[in-house]
């Protein structure tokens, strides 16, 4: 036989070779695989096997400072569909939208979708998840989540604020304390096969979601409480746009209730219209606070002792500041007074002397100090910063006009925070809503401490302001405010709205009341704030304060604060209701009357008036003559043409000050007359003046001033 | 007859080792590949595994038997041998069970048989005896002719199974043994070259142009999917993107015996079949890659390197055969799941699950052992 030739094992060789080669390039080629590609190819196996699902931590609850549950979590089941185990999606949607009373059409749609997980429903109620369990439905699931119950409803709504579906706080506490209480989600990592089904005993892994933190508020459940009641007695019988009393612990600046109206309930807040819900009036509300403010002006004075208390103060029922009249609320004026009379008759012109003497510098020096124009750091979103003029743009008539209030924005919790501070010895304190942190055992994790600000007056100063408060209560406009048995100072305001052009707003007032007590060691502080009340009624001693008074009264009880005997009683109780309980008038005769002299009639007894049509002669008017109303009411005058248009070729000129701008055009338009007019707000000056013959068709020039003299009080 | 002493004194036993290496991995992968519990701990013995066993003992009997024949005389039954394996390859088609949308199998006394496997080896006798007679004489195209006619009958009996693969490696098997026979190297590169050119063109003419071709759009989509997987990643893409998937996810040191969640979460289709090799590669990585790879090219130049010292052209051409087909088989199976070559169903040799598969590789092992055993020419 012959053996294998030369050419045949060299052949043999070059296949060897050949096959080596090819070995070569697979082995690159698995390299390739395994190492370049590796880690994506890592990635793709695993999201081929595991499904996160997750599972919701369980929300931390808030607590009122005596630890009552206000919210709290509780579990509940949502419900999810992995649309590519539905068997019998047409089946499963039936049943499905019958028990969670949903549209067939829309389930069918999610449980047939391309997705790997689609929510049905979140935190659907127990019933339901139960009978759906019992269903047993193919590629149905469940998962635990926990639903927030706001357990006393509307309470504290505004300070609580509410979560959203994925439990995630939109409002008030729940937002700013998110990270707080939300906690940890956690997941369960499940395998699965190529066919998704879950490996029974596989390894799943588990990680537990953590439980948020606690939140413990200063809020007191039950002075929260009264709040509430007394706001809902108020709503009632004023019907005001809106309401807020905010009630604090004058030494620590703790919140120990804050209310609003309108209010929601937290547990169906999308009920609620949004301008409800999305702003907490204490913290957002900018207003002119009034006679209120006077107690930062007094405290400035005082601390500055630019204001002797032996003087004695001249009230003719106007000041004139800058060439401007500025006129008390008092028509006629309070004559002479000695300075606890000004406080307590919350006298303009006095205390428009009081703030001069004081000067801008000082002014503003107190203004600031006292928080104004700055947030005060209240733990909540949406807090508003109120409006000051600037100090270097700041005039005399400014000055005068911040005197009194006006011309000067604050929120009632600013307001508040300042008046505690110039009745608790001197210090500016940070409004607190949170006293701690605690872990789900009860633990404290953070704790919250008063935090003074600054000193803005002295301890003599601060003793004082409340005890000449305390005369306000005891002998002047706030003796609706009184407690018996308790030392309570504190003051009223009234202050007309600003409206959208920027001038006053006839017949819309804010009527507040802010006071404290004990007197002699505050520790309560209270301010109720009213927007524009109706039904005639608006002064803060009327609206307010009798508000103030029955919160303070159970509160300084439900404290255990001792009730004191012997002590003085306002007197006559009733006086201030009775002068200035808006008077019944008669509603004159004016039909037939050219028009100037009926707006003189119905000024003269204090009514208002709207013109309708044109004319200078009075057609009609609603009421009529002889109907008995309010002060304060508004007569409708329409006008015609009358025979005099014609013959008469002079008018009187009408007294135009106080009127709004619109109000002197309509006027003016209706005799015959033309309006140059200058500056805008309310007539301040006038030329011709009142009384005077002009031709018709000749031009009447009236100043505006946005804050000079004006007819609203502020008591 | 050779004696006993000396037998034992010639065999092959790197051959045999190695071989023996690479079918316990290949049960153990195939253990793995047969518990599915996804738990990281596989109970080694599955029905799988010992069906698996019973083949390699059945394969070990015939290997035993094997050297016990001299394969010098496989020439003589040529005729009966050819004519055997076109009956059986009849009788499948007649008369085989179909699955996977074939006829492979026939049943042969309870044991579910698939001829096509058996039908590589005979034709490698038959086709190595055929050369041999030829010797010198294959220099001309119309001297290929021929060869190319006996080896068509029983390929294309195959081919209309349908068995592509296997036809493909005949293709592979008839073009070793004709280069190292003596054909023209340009001549038989030219022609495989033609051949491969022909189909790829025929196939696009009939993706692009509709024209009728023999394969069915099944096995068309598998011959062409892995230039691109994701084309159809649910279809007929999927096997091979989680193929890579699975090698991939192995890394260097693989992800544990039984830990493989590519094999245990059944990601991988035919994962203890055809893709056996990505399991192997998910579970032990490239450090077991390199390994097994190792052992196949000691197994190849084993093989060749009988080739080399066989006594006579027919034991050359026997052993070139039996390589070709094992290195053929090795590449498109490696290459297939490394989605490098197209979905062909072609088993790993000495790896994959497959009863036929492991007899036939074995036998043929014993023919590599039986041409080692006779190289010297010294007859006693």
């Amino acid at each position: 036989m012959q053996s294998t030739s030369i050419i045949m094992r060299k052949r043999i060789t070059v296949l060897f070779f050949f096959a080596a080669f090819l070995l070569f390039i697979l082995v690159s080629r698995l390299a390739y695989i395994q190492f370049v590609q590796g880690d994506q190819l890592r990635q793709d196996a695993l999201e081929n096997r595991t499904r996160d699902i997750p599972v919701e931590a369980k929300r931390g609850s808030i607590f009122d400072r005596k630890g009552n549950e206000l919210v709290t979590s509780v579990s509940v089941d949502s419900v999810f569909a992995i649309p590519s185990q539905v068997t019998k999606p047409d089946e499963a949607a039936a049943k499905i939208a019958v028990v969670l009373d949903l549209d067939v059409d829309k389930v069918h749609k999610q449980i047939t979708q391309k997705q790997s997980f689609v929510w049905i429903k979140r935190k659907v109620d127990y019933q339901q998840a139960q009978e759906l369990k019992a269903l047993k439905l193919e590629g149905i699931g469940f998962v635990e989540e926990s639903k927030r119950y706001y357990l006393k409803g509307d309470l504290a709504a505004h300070v609580l604020g509410f979560v959203g579906v994925d439990n995630q706080g939109l409002t008030g506490i729940e937002n700013t304390f998110e990270n707080d209480l939300s906690g940890t989600a956690g997941r369960i990592v499940v395998e699965r096969d190529a066919a998704g089904r879950e490996i029974s005993n596989a390894v799943h892994n588990y990680f537990p979601p953590v439980q948020g933190h606690n939140l413990v508020l200063t809020i007191d459940e039950t002075v929260q409480y009264f709040v509430e009641r007394e706001l809902d007695k108020l709503i009632d019988k004023f019907q005001p746009k809106g309401a807020v009393v905010t009630v604090m612990d004058p030494r620590t600046g703790e919140i120990l209730a804050m209310g609003n109206r309108p209010t929601f309930d937290p547990n169906h807040w999308s009920a609620a219209p949004q301008s409800t819900w999305d702003r907490n009036v204490a913290i957002w509300y900018n207003y002119e606070p009034g006679s209120t403010f006077k107690i930062i002006i007094l405290s400035a004075a005082l601390e500055e002792m630019t204001v002797n208390k032996n003087d004695r103060f001249y009230d003719p029922g106007y000041v004139k500041v800058a060439d401007r009249n500025i006129r008390c609320w008092k028509a006629g004026g309070h004559g002479s007074q000695s300075f606890e009379e000004v406080i307590q008759n919350s006298c303009n012109p006095g205390f428009i002397k009081i703030g001069l003497n004081v000067g801008i510098p000082d002014f503003y020096k107190y203004v600031r100090g006292f928080g104004f124009g700055t947030p005060t750091g209240v733990i909540l979103p949406g807090e508003a910063q109120g409006i000051t003029i600037p100090e270097k743009k700041a005039t005399t008539l400014n000055l005068a006009t911040m005197s009194i209030g006006q011309s000067i924005a604050v929120t009632p919790l600013q307001l508040l925070t300042a008046v505690s501070a110039s009745i608790n010895g001197g210090l500016l304190m940070e409004p607190m809503l949170v006293k701690a942190v605690t872990d789900a055992d009860g633990k404290v994790v953070h704790e919250y401490q008063p935090k003074s600000v600054r000193r803005v007056v002295s301890e003599e100063t601060s003793r004082e302001v409340a005890s000449l408060l305390e005369g306000v209560v005891l002998y002047g406009s706030g003796r609706n405010a009184y407690v018996d048995g308790y030392r309570v100072g504190g003051k009223t305001g009234t202050a007309q709205v600003v409206g959208s052009s920027g001038g006053y707003v006839s017949g819309r007032y804010v009527s507040s009341f802010i006071g404290f007590a004990p007197v002699e060691d505050p520790q309560v502080a209270i301010l109720v704030t009213v927007i524009e009340p109706q039904g005639g009624v608006y002064f803060g001693s009327q609206v307010a304060a009798p508000t103030f008074r029955a919160v303070m009264q159970d509160t300084l009880q439900y404290l255990g604060v001792p009730e004191q005997k012997d002590l003085p009683k306002p007197k006559n109780l009733n006086f201030w209701e009775n002068t200035r309980e808006p008077e019944e008038v008669r509603v004159p005769q004016v039909v037939n009357v050219p028009v100037n002299q009926a707006v003189q009639d119905l000024r003269g007894i204090g009514l208002n008036f709207m013109i309708r049509g044109e004319g200078p002669v009075v057609y009609g008017q609603i009421p009529e003559a002889g109907a008995t109303v309010l002060e304060g009411t508004t007569v409708i005058l329409e006008l015609k043409t009358g025979p005099e248009e014609e013959s008469a070729a002079q008018v009187t000129v009408p007294d135009l000050a106080g009127l709004t701008i619109k109000q002197v055009g309509g006027l003016l338009e209706n005799m015959g007359l033309r309006l140059e007019p200058v500056g805008t707000g309310f007539a301040s000056r006038q030329k011709p003046g009142p009384g005077e013959k002009v031709d018709r068709g000749a031009f009447v020039r009236v100043e505006f001033e946005p804050t000079a003299e004006r007819q609203g009080p502020t008591d | 007859m050779i004696s006993g002493h000396r037998l034992l004194r010639n065999l092959d036993y790197t051959l045999i080792l190695v071989a023996m290496m690479i079918i316990a991995l290949g049960l153990v992968t195939v253990s793995s590949a047969s518990t599915t519990t996804g738990t990281g701990q596989g109970v080694f013995l599955t029905r799988i595994v010992g069906k698996q066993l019973i083949s390699i003992a059945l394969g070990t009997v015939v290997i035993v038997f094997i050297m016990f024949l001299r394969y010098e005389d496989f020439s003589r039954y040529r005729r009966i041998l050819y004519g055997l394996n076109i009956a059986i390859l009849l009788t499948v088609l007649l008369s085989g069970h179909e699955a996977l949308g074939a006829q492979r199998w026939i049943d042969i006394a309870g044991f579910r048989f698939q001829p096509s496997e058996p039908a590589k080896l005979i034709m490698i006798i038959t086709l190595a005896d055929f050369l041999t007679c030829r010797e010198g004489n294959l220099a001309r195209f119309r001297d290929l002719l021929p060869v190319f006619a006996y080896v068509s009958v029983p390929m294309l009996l195959i081919l209309i199974q349908p068995d592509l693969g296997t036809s493909l490696v005949f293709f592979a098997i008839t073009f070793g043994m004709l280069y190292v026979a003596g054909a023209k190297p340009l001549l038989l590169g030219g022609l495989a070259g033609g051949v491969f050119g022909g189909v790829v063109i025929w196939i696009w003419g009939h993706l692009q142009h509709g024209i009728w071709i023999t394969l069915k759009d099944y096995q068309i989509s598998r011959l062409t999917i892995f230039l691109n997987p994701w084309a159809d990643w649910a279809g007929a893409g999927y096997q091979m993107i989680q193929s890579q998937i699975a090698i991939g996810a192995g890394g260097l040191w693989g992800r544990g015996l039984y830990s493989g969640s590519q094999n245990q979460l059944n990601f991988l289709p035919e994962q203890h079949t055809d893709f056996i090799f990505s399991v192997f590669a998910e579970e032990l990585g490239f450090i077991g890659v390199v390994l097994l790879l190792a052992l196949y090219f000691i197994l190849l130049y084993r093989g060749l390197r009988i080739a080399g010292q066989a006594r006579d052209l027919f034991g050359t051409l026997l052993a070139t055969g039996i390589v070709s087909m094992l290195f053929f088989q090795l590449l498109t199976n490696i290459g297939m799941t490394a989605g490098i070559m197209p979905v062909t169903g072609i088993p790993l040799p000495l790896f994959s699950y497959g009863g036929t598969s492991m007899l036939t590789t074995l036998a043929a092992i014993g023919i590599l052992l039986n041409i080692w055993l006779r190289r010297q020419k010294i007859i006693f």
